[in-house]
């Protein structure tokens, strides 16, 4: 068998990290002798790679002498001695340059192997829903356990995100880069650093950090964080600290006037363009670009009518609607399931947006594509108002990969019949904030560099971070 | 010459007359399209201007193209064309192209004439491209008194009496109103050995089993890959789309313009198409009849401009647009290459940035 084997054992790159990872899956035990004697040379990457591999496994060992629930390397104590005797010979493994990049990946394939042994256990339901099961994380709601480097600002952000104080991608970005000029304007470059290198790694991570445990990042901030990195790693060492920091200010300043403040009226005033006089326009939740453009609209004297379809849990379209009745403007609110007999009024869609992917599809808040799907159907117009930070180099087909879940119990009605939701076995709720909308549902995109069809997203994506960095 | 100043400057301007000229040009060359008409026109008024600075200069090419977009009905392909000729200004005008403004100006103007020739070159090789989507032994449906599509079909019929083997057919929809611009391709393809059936609008449908691919011609190819077009060809379109039919645009890429249409009445232009009514009248005044009965040539261009009318009428059925949507265009043949529909906005993307 094993010097018959390589045929097998060569092709598949997963066979050969097997060895090197506590918690293999049992089918792959099999082939471990075949890996092991087919060579004798040792290599250097081999040798990092067993001595990680060891490490992972002393560490798992530890956290289950301990009694906790590892998360990620989870063995069965059966298996330990096991693969730990099996140490010496895999060490003459002969394919050394491969793998130390494979062994890194082993950690995710294992924990995901590992899952499904885990609740065997005898231990709570788990309530998550399988398909986003990828997709939960425990968010940070108060300011207990933050790392003591987190600025008193960006813990007070981290908490407005967490409860939706701060909601709406373009809000989340400006407050998280003016916590973010604020963290600068307080940061002295300690001695023998220089802030270049230092503010990044040192101070500028525990704050993103900090923030995306409370709420995952939006696309816009990820693109707009990296900007900043970028502006931070261009600062000369030989420029002094006070000089450095207000530079850095000043650009964040710029940045949001230009990608945000000016970017929202030009979209603003393309989009009132296209409202006329007798159109019914329709939206989803609440969108303040979207708003900007309904109210500017509204002021240049256009008779129009709205209807704002809603949805739970969060109702942002009851703001919406307060905001445009204020305004004297005529308002119809309903909610989704209102949806399909409202569409035939309308004459054109406007919909914000929390990122268009490169493959032309809209990342907007659940419903969206609902929406766009009857306004499809129904021959009307649907139009996307999209600011180019909010561009993404990423495509996404459905809404599963790349989502977020809210709390679960942000579905649950006080007082109404699932209140006690936990305790009903084989029940789970899921609660995604975004959908994907297909780019065939979209007519036009409205952005600051012009009105563009869904398939002109990463031209401009590429345009727009050319004139960036 | 700059020594004429502001005033005289502007009285100068005033007496050359840019709508006058746009016509003449469009008089003089049968051959001509509305956007190159318009940028010829635009240099023959830099020609003639005396404005001394950058910004005079684009100004005045701003106003004038305004003016001239006013005084004619339909503006959106003559748009495509001063939209161009500005844009061209601003990025050879820019502050960094140094030395005095004369040699800018000369510049300028030079390379305008060669835009000009070269966008007239550009049907032949849109015709060189095109006629390999006609393939031997097929059925072409087309509409319209399209230049373009005229040449690429002649192009094909040449290739097929040069020894190649491409034998077509062509079905011909005619439009009663304007037949006649029509007839003059249909008459040059027949002396082709092309055979040629014509078909009136309410055919299209029953003709399109026959019809192996469809070519047209645009007026304006819009920001989303659609095109403006001849009243008819959406509904050709349409029934394309049905039968599954290839449905192609032959346009040259300086028809690009930019305007993003989200309909068809959605087109920033006034058309009486549908009109209600009550009473039972002449659809038509004599003078409108008489613009109805017209031969598109050179002459009946001249009337119909020459009527005096301080303001544009908004355009009547007979010379009215539709649009069509990119969803239905399968493909635009222009002479930069065949490009699919989402192609345009890229293209003029890159044009405008």
């Amino acid at each position: 068998m094993p010097s018959s084997d390589p045929p097998t054992a060569e092709p598949s790159p997963a066979a050969a990290p097997a060895p090197a990872k506590a918690n293999t899956a049992k089918q792959q035990k099999g082939k471990e002798p075949a890996t092991s004697t087919d060579g004798s040379k040792l290599s250097g990457a081999e040798l990092k790679a067993r001595a990680k591999a060891e490490k992972a496994a002393r560490r798992a060992q530890a956290l289950l002498e301990k009694g906790t629930t590892a998360p990620v390397a989870a063995p069965i104590p059966g298996q330990q001695p096991k693969t730990e005797g099996q140490k010496g010979p895999k060490a003459q493994h002969k394919r050394g340059n491969s793998m130390s990049l494979e062994v890194r990946n082993v950690p995710v394939r294992g924990s995901q192997k590992a899952a499904p042994v885990v609740p065997a256990e005898p231990k709570k339901e788990d309530k998550t829903v399988e398909f986003f099961r990828h997709l939960y994380k425990l968010r940070t709601t108060s300011i207990a356990g933050a790392s003591k480097e987190v600025h008193p600002a960006v813990l007070a952000l981290g908490l407005q995100m967490s409860n939706y104080t701060i909601c709406g991608s373009c809000a989340r970005l400006v407050a998280t880069l003016q916590a973010f000029k604020r963290v600068i304007e307080s940061y002295t470059t300690p001695p023998q650093n220089s802030l270049s290198r230092h503010l990044t790694s040192h101070v500028l991570s525990p704050q993103i950090e900090y923030l995306s445990s409370c709420r995952p990042l939006s696309i816009s901030m990820g693109n707009a964080i990296r900007w900043l990195k970028l502006e931070v790693s261009k600062v000369d060492v030989s420029v002094p600290d006070a000089e450095a920091k207000k530079s850095l200010c000043d650009a964040i300043d710029v940045f949001i006037r230009e990608r945000i403040t000016f970017a929202d009226q030009v979209i603003a005033r393309s989009a009132a363009d296209k409202i006329k006089d007798g159109d019914v326009i329709m939206t989803y939740a609440k969108s303040s670009i979207v708003q900007r453009a309904l109210i500017r609209a509204h002021e240049e004297g256009k008779k129009f009518r709205v209807i704002i379809v809603d949805s739970r849990p969060l109702h942002e379209g009851k703001h919406l609607a307060a905001a445009l009745v204020k305004i004297g403007m005529d308002v119809k609110y309903c909610l989704i399931n209102g949806l399909s007999h409202n569409i035939q009024d309308v004459t054109k869609v406007l919909l914000g947006a929390h990122a268009m992917m490169s493959n032309g599809r809209l990342f907007s808040r659940i419903g969206t594509a609902l929406v766009a799907m009857e306004a499809n159907e129904a021959d009307k117009p649907v139009i996307v108002l999209c600011e180019t930070i909010k561009f993404t180099e990423r495509v996404a087909l459905d809404s599963i990969v790349h989502n977020e879940i809210a709390p679960a119990d942000e579905l649950v009605i006080p007082g109404g019949p699932l209140e006690k939701w936990g305790d009903i076995k084989k029940l789970q709720l899921c609660n995604p904030m975004y959908d994907v909308t297909p780019a065939d549902y979209i007519q036009m995109i409205i952005t600051e560099s012009g009105n563009v069809p869904p398939t002109s997203v990463p031209v401009l994506h590429r345009l727009g971070n050319e004139s960036q960095g | 010459m700059a020594s004429l100043g502001n005033i005289p400057q502007n009285e100068k301007s005033k007496s050359f007359d840019i709508v006058e000229t746009y016509h003449r040009l469009l008089n003089e060359d049968p051959d001509l399209t509305m956007p190159v008409a318009a940028i010829e026109a635009l240099i023959e008024l830099l020609v003639q201007s005396r404005a001394v600075t950058v910004y005079e200069t684009l100004d005045l090419v701003k106003t004038q193209s305004d003016y001239l977009k006013s005084r004619i009905p339909n503006s959106i392909s003559l748009s495509a064309g001063t939209d161009l000729f500005q844009r061209y200004m601003i990025s050879s005008l820019k502050p960094s192209s140094t030395g005095n403004f004369e040699t800018v100006r000369q510049h300028l103007l030079s390379n305008g004439r060669l835009f000009v020739s070269r966008a007239k070159a550009g049907r032949e090789r849109i015709a060189a491209y095109g006629r390999h989507f006609v393939r031997d032994g097929s059925v072409v449906l087309t509409h319209g008194g399209s230049r373009v599509v005229g040449a690429l079909l002649g192009k094909a019929a040449e290739a097929s009496k040069s020894g190649g083997n491409v034998r077509f057919k062509v079905i011909y929809v005619i439009n009663d109103a304007r037949s006649s611009e029509s007839k003059a391709v249909v008459f040059a393809l027949r002396a082709k050995g092309v055979p040629v059936a014509t078909i009136s609008e309410g055919a299209v449908g029953y003709a399109m089993g026959k019809v192996n691919l469809v070519i047209v011609g645009a007026e304006g190819v819009v920001e989303n890959g659609g095109i403006i077009s001849r009243l008819g060809t959406y509904q050709i379109a349409l029934l394309a789309k049905a039968a599954g039919k290839p449905f192609y645009v032959a346009a040259e890429s300086h028809k690009f313009v930019r305007l993003y249409p989200l309909g068809q009445y959605d087109l920033g232009i006034d058309q009486e198409v549908i009109e209600f009514k009550t009473e039972d009248e002449d659809d038509l005044s004599p003078e409108e009849r008489k613009f109805a009965e017209r031969t598109p040539t050179i002459e009946e261009r001249k009337e119909y401009f020459d009527t005096g009318i301080d303001l544009p009428k908004p355009n009547t059925a007979v010379d009215a647009v539709d649009f069509t949507p990119p969803a239905l265009v399968l493909a635009l043949i222009t002479e930069s290459g065949v490009l699919t529909p989402s192609a345009v906005s890229e293209e003029l993307i890159s044009v405008w940035w």
